[in-house]
């Protein structure tokens, strides 16, 4: 059985009622790597928010591991693009977080037994903070003494520390100048082979979906009047040469309708242009 | 060729600059730094000049009329003041000797006396405001309450607390709670709102977050949200301490036979503006000590908060 499993979904929003997302049939089995692609309003993020359980969709039904949710809980971690983290927390407090509240409610954090355990917690976040490639002394810090950078690395951390099934992850590094960009796409390249996590990843970079990916999915309206439909469902080879990723930046690009947006966006991706592709090659994941 | 340009273009907006810099061109008013001694010497001046005007005033109203009691000298006042301050309250009983020293003889003084009335009604004013801390952000979250309390408390927004307070004395009679309640009802629905527009103001993002790591409604309602909003809120009472003294006032100078704005009501009779002036300075010193605590205590508590 699919993780994650959309039967005939649709939204749609406002009255006179306009449809975001139409008829969505998909399943991503446990352990894919999938990415989101399409142009901005296409109901990417609509589409994780209906994983999330945080939106309901019109039609049809979201079942995770066969059932349906109607309100997020620890089965999906989440890294949103902006407010990933809570500024009131240090990064340390950030990442036991989500051990702390799973665990201690207010009444029992007041017992021994949550001091004890706190040490533990500790612990587990400090070796999160080294594996996400921070130092020990950023534990203290609170989120707005750290770069762009370093806080979706730290909220990466801490959607993992939960160990959720699903690690969804919306537009997380389209705020990133290209080089920390590039780091994080390693990292949580990295991550997902360690963990074995089922990631969702919603980007509208059509070079970053391939590299990272295995397997990408588009999302577009075939008119202003539809909602969007799954346009393109493709697997990602780990080792196709500089060619044939080429031909399929080019695939993607025209079925998402975005070849201008994959030009403009082109030199985000380790300084690779549409002409030097052979450049992107050593960004492809069989490198990583 | 564009860079080329637009290299051509810096260069001649830095000549240009350049020049008007040497010419003493275009000041932008906007962009100009006071020196640390002009900020001193302009922050301080218009106090300088009140009290330059106050003395001319006091002087010329003296050299008319010696017996003038509506602008006293400043000597005149430190008097009073010390009386105020140092002598035993006139409708107490004499409990100390001439020997007691200073702080005793504060502690016995009309004005520690007054003092402790009002700031007694104050402190329970501002404990009462707890409540309605915890009912703002139950309303922002949870939508059945919002939905329950939010018309009613935009409705009871709108009524004028001084308006309220014959009621007030008719219902609970003269006594403490008649003022007390009239402060809480003149500002807990500014902060029942405000705490609701911070709480909603939380992004989304955190709430949905929170729940999928793990957290329960409480937990995102008692550790996330209000953890986030509390400095605001502490912000948002301190901008209301000005609303409860102005309640505080008006509950005193009605109906009292103690506190600060009693002893300014019934110094009015007399025309004791000597120790008005005094008691309405020192009501502002006490006020703007509260707001100094009370933003220490929102940086000691909330670090990470940095004001707009």
């Amino acid at each position: 059985m699919a993780l994650i499993q959309f039967e005939k979904v649709s939204v749609s929003y406002g009255a006179p009622s306009h449809p975001v997302l139409s008829s969505i049939d998909l399943s991503i089995e446990e352990g894919e790597f999938v990415c989101l692609l399409g142009q901005t309003g296409c109901g990417k993020s609509t589409l994780l928010r209906l994983v999330l359980g945080s939106e309901q969709p019109c039609e049809g039904r979201v079942l995770i591991d066969g059932t349906e949710h109607d309100q997020p809980d620890p089965i999906c971690g989440y890294v949103p693009q902006k407010y990933s983290l809570f500024p009131d927390k240090t990064v340390m407090g950030n990442i036991t977080f989500g051990p702390e509240v799973s665990e201690f409610n207010l009444l029992t954090r007041l017992t021994p037994r949550y001091f004890r355990q706190r040490r533990e917690f500790r612990q587990q976040a400090m070796q999160y903070i080294r594996r996400i490639g921070l130092q020990d002394a950023d534990a203290g810090k609170y989120p707005d003494q750290l770069s762009g950078g370093m806080q979706q690395r730290v909220a990466i951390a801490q959607a993992l520390v939960n160990r959720p099934r699903i690690l969804l992850l919306d537009e997380a590094f389209s705020a990133l100048d290209p080089g920390t960009r590039r780091d994080m796409q390693v990292l949580i390249r990295q991550l997902w082979q360690g963990t074995g996590v089922t990631l969702v990843f919603v980007t509208h970079n059509t070079q970053e979906a391939l590299q990272l990916g295995t397997r990408v999915i588009v999302l577009a309206r075939e008119t202003p009047n539809h909602g969007s439909r799954v346009v393109l469902d493709l697997a990602v080879s780990s080792s196709c040469a500089a060619d044939e990723f080429s031909r399929l930046v080019a695939r993607l690009d025209s079925a998402a309708g975005s070849t201008r947006e994959s030009e403009e966006l082109t030199p985000t991706i380790g300084g690779a242009t549409p002409h030097d592709l052979a450049a992107a090659q050593d960004l492809l994941p069989n490198e990583i | 060729m564009s860079a080329c340009v637009s290299r051509t273009s810096i260069w001649k907006w830095q000549r240009k600059a350049d020049f008007e810099e040497k010419m003493g061109g275009r000041f932008q008013l906007v962009h100009a730094k006071p020196s640390r001694t002009a900020a001193i010497l302009l922050s301080w001046f218009l106090f300088v000049l009140g009290i330059g005007l106050y003395v001319h005033a006091a002087h010329k109203r003296h050299q008319e009329n010696a017996e003038d009691r509506v602008v006293p000298t400043i000597p005149h006042m430190l008097h009073s003041t010390y009386e105020a301050a140092f002598r035993p309250a006139e409708d107490d009983e004499p409990t100390m000797g001439e020997n007691a020293n200073m702080p005793q003889r504060f502690l016995a003084s009309m004005l520690w006396k007054d003092t402790k009335a009002s700031a007694r009604r104050f402190f329970y004013s501002l404990l009462l405001l707890i409540p309605a801390i915890f009912l703002g952000l139950h309303m922002g979250l949870f939508p059945y309450v919002g939905v329950f309390f939010s018309r009613f408390v935009l409705f009871f927004d709108k009524i004028i607390a001084l308006s309220l307070l014959p009621i007030l004395f008719i219902a609970v009679g003269i006594d403490e709670l008649s003022k007390i309640m009239l402060i809480v009802i003149g500002v807990t629905p500014t902060i029942i709102l405000d705490t609701f527009n911070l709480t909603r103001s939380v992004p989304q993002e955190q709430v949905v977050k929170a729940f999928t790591l793990g957290a329960g409604d409480f937990d995102v309602a008692y550790r996330v949200v209000l953890r986030q909003i509390a400095p605001r809120v502490l912000n948002s009472i301190r901008l209301n301490l000005k609303a409860v003294m102005l309640f505080l006032f008006a509950g005193e100078m009605i109906a009292s036979t103690d506190g600060l704005a009693y002893r300014i009501a019934l110094l009015r009779r007399h025309m004791g503006m000597d120790v008005i002036i005094p008691y309405v300075l020192w009501v502002a010193l006490l006020l703007f000590l509260v707001d100094m605590t009370m933003r220490l205590i929102n940086r000691k508590l909330h670090p990470w908060f940095r004001e707009a």
